[in-house]
């Protein structure tokens, strides 16, 4: 039996991460809960959970970034740091058109392939 | 442990070396510095060499540059090693070196911090310095260095007050000390009205990553500055022609590498740690301190790190600006040498730069027109990563 499911689309995600042992989350993946010192095997994940980090946030603080790096052909990209409902915190693009400190925004997930290497997959920031 | 002091520096004009091999620049600045000593002759005397560099393979395409340093430098068999530390790999390289004298593993050690960036385009280099960034979270987001000092000027201003035209007044005040500083990238004045006030000022200060303009962030430089440490304890400080200024204090911290992942993103909790451990050191306080050279790759960073290190309350530094008291004829002169914005910022070679002017003001040997009156202590703060490994170093006229 061969097994096509690698070919289907996968929407693009972006992982979060819970400490089995005692609860605590993380975003990015930690190697050791800082609460209760579990250590995370990065290839098997045992006694970590893991899930879509994504939904409402609110806007801690934004930017408009001129001096793009390489590979970006644009004028500017905003960026700007979220923190979600359960406390985790991430940094990641803004597509807003008048962006303000304190806003309520929804984090989605998109695929980039405008820096060098393979493509990855980053949070755009949209309005509500 | 052993005092350590410092008895030779060396130091290459910041700016444009592109067309120069890494290894010669920094070789140039060491044997400045060995020349500054007296000991140019007697190099091979040296028990350890220690090299601040931090993305050699990036910007150069060459690795093992202490090994090409020693070498140009007709220095074998001296031992030699490399020391990463982001943009703080020049202070850390001084940390490691101070250790080795320290505890009695070297008497004589000598340490050079170098970058070439500018072999590559500005958007490349702009790249490779956002390597240090969270490999996942960060960098892949396409967020830059730039851009977590915009956001972070940003959170400051909401919360304080702080205005652009009090960031300008910082680039006025740095640049009109780099202009005198013959080691500077930057070696002219700006004026308040070009930047800030005049009709111009939007076309000629243009938005770097919002409300950063350029003038409120540091160039891309090249350059290397070296220092020649000493064991004070020992007979073999006597054969140098320099009085060696003593390190009183010297130490480093981390803080998270994802800036999102801190409980105050204003906080930077891994400079107040280092300055603390830094003064625990030295026996000191911050109103001891007699001038100080702070990472300012952005502007905002001088203010933030001038209230971490204790000069200033949380959210009052800019309020001293306004008042000139961080000029060089205030009470407590920042940035000295032009700071990061008008001398430059070779990025592993900032942290030695930074160690070299405090030896010059306390030697009394600054240009006229920017010697600090009669210092006694120097500080620097060095900043690695958007704040996660500092190293604090304090500098004294014994």
């Amino acid at each position: 039996m061969i097994d096509f499911s690698m070919y289907d689309f996968k929407e693009p995600k972006i992982k979060a991460y819970k400490c089995e042992k005692c609860g605590t989350v993380y975003y990015p993946a930690p190697m050791i809960c800082k609460e209760c010192h579990s250590r995370r095997d990065p290839v098997t994940d045992k006694h970590w959970e893991t899930f879509d980090l994504e939904g409402p946030c609110e806007l801690l603080a934004w930017t408009r970034l001129w001096n793009l790096p390489e590979g970006y052909n644009r004028k500017f990209l905003l960026f700007g740091i979220v923190q979600f409902e359960n406390g985790l915190r991430a940094s990641g693009r803004l597509e807003v058109e008048k962006p303000a400190t304190g806003m309520r925004l929804v984090a989605t997930v998109e695929e980039s392939d405008e820096r060098p290497g393979k493509p990855v997959h980053v949070f755009v920031f949209k309005q509500d | 442990m052993s005092r350590v002091g410092v008895v030779g520096i060396g130091h290459t004009k910041f700016g444009n070396l592109s067309q120069y091999d890494l290894g010669d620049v920094m070789a140039y600045a060491a044997t400045d510095a060995l020349k500054d000593a007296g000991f140019l002759e007697r190099r091979k005397e040296i028990d350890q060499v220690i090299v601040g560099n931090m993305a050699s393979g990036l910007f150069c395409h060459q690795s093992a540059v202490a090994s090409s340093v020693i070498s140009k430098m007709d220095m074998e068999p001296v031992p030699a090693e490399l020391v990463e530390n982001g943009p703080a790999s020049g202070a850390s390289a001084i940390k490691i070196g101070y250790m080795a004298v320290a505890s009695g593993m070297a008497d004589i050690v000598l340490v050079i911090g170098g970058e070439v960036m500018r072999k590559v385009t500005g958007w490349t280099g702009t790249e490779y310095v956002a390597t240090m960034l969270h490999p996942e979270a960060e960098y892949d987001m396409g967020l830059t260095l730039p851009g977590f000092g915009g956001m972070f000027t940003r959170m400051y201003m909401e919360k304080y007050g702080l205005t652009e035209r009090d960031l300008a007044l910082l680039a006025v005040k740095n640049h009109a000390n780099g202009a005198k500083n013959k080691y500077a990238h930057i070696q002219a004045e700006c004026t308040i009205e070009a930047i800030a006030d005049g009709p111009e000022a939007n076309v000629v200060n243009t938005y770097v990553a919002e409300p950063l303009r350029m003038y409120s962030t540091c160039p891309v430089s090249d350059g290397a500055a070296a220092l020649l440490l000493v064991n004070m304890d020992s007979p073999k400080a006597k054969l140098f022609s320099k009085k060696p200024v003593r390190i009183a204090g010297i130490a480093s911290a981390t803080d998270t590498h994802c800036v999102h992942n801190r409980k105050d993103p204003l906080k930077l909790e891994a400079v107040r740690i280092a300055a603390e451990k830094a003064y625990a050191m030295a026996g000191l306080s911050p109103k001891d301190i007699s001038f100080a050279e702070l990472h300012d790759a952005f502007s905002i960073l001088e203010l933030a790190i001038s209230e971490e290190v204790g000069f200033f309350e949380r959210g009052k530094s800019f309020l001293a600006v306004r008042k000139g008291e961080t000029a060089i004829d205030g009470r407590l002169p920042i940035n000295t040498s032009g700071g990061l914005k008008s001398k430059g910022h070779p990025v592993g070679a900032t942290g030695t730069s930074q160690a070299v002017e405090l030896v010059r003001q306390l030697r009394g040997e600054a240009e006229q027109g920017r010697q600090v009156a009669d210092p006694k202590y120097g500080m620097a703060v060095n900043f690695g990563g958007f704040g996660n490994n500092v190293v604090a170093m304090i500098f004294a006229k014994d």
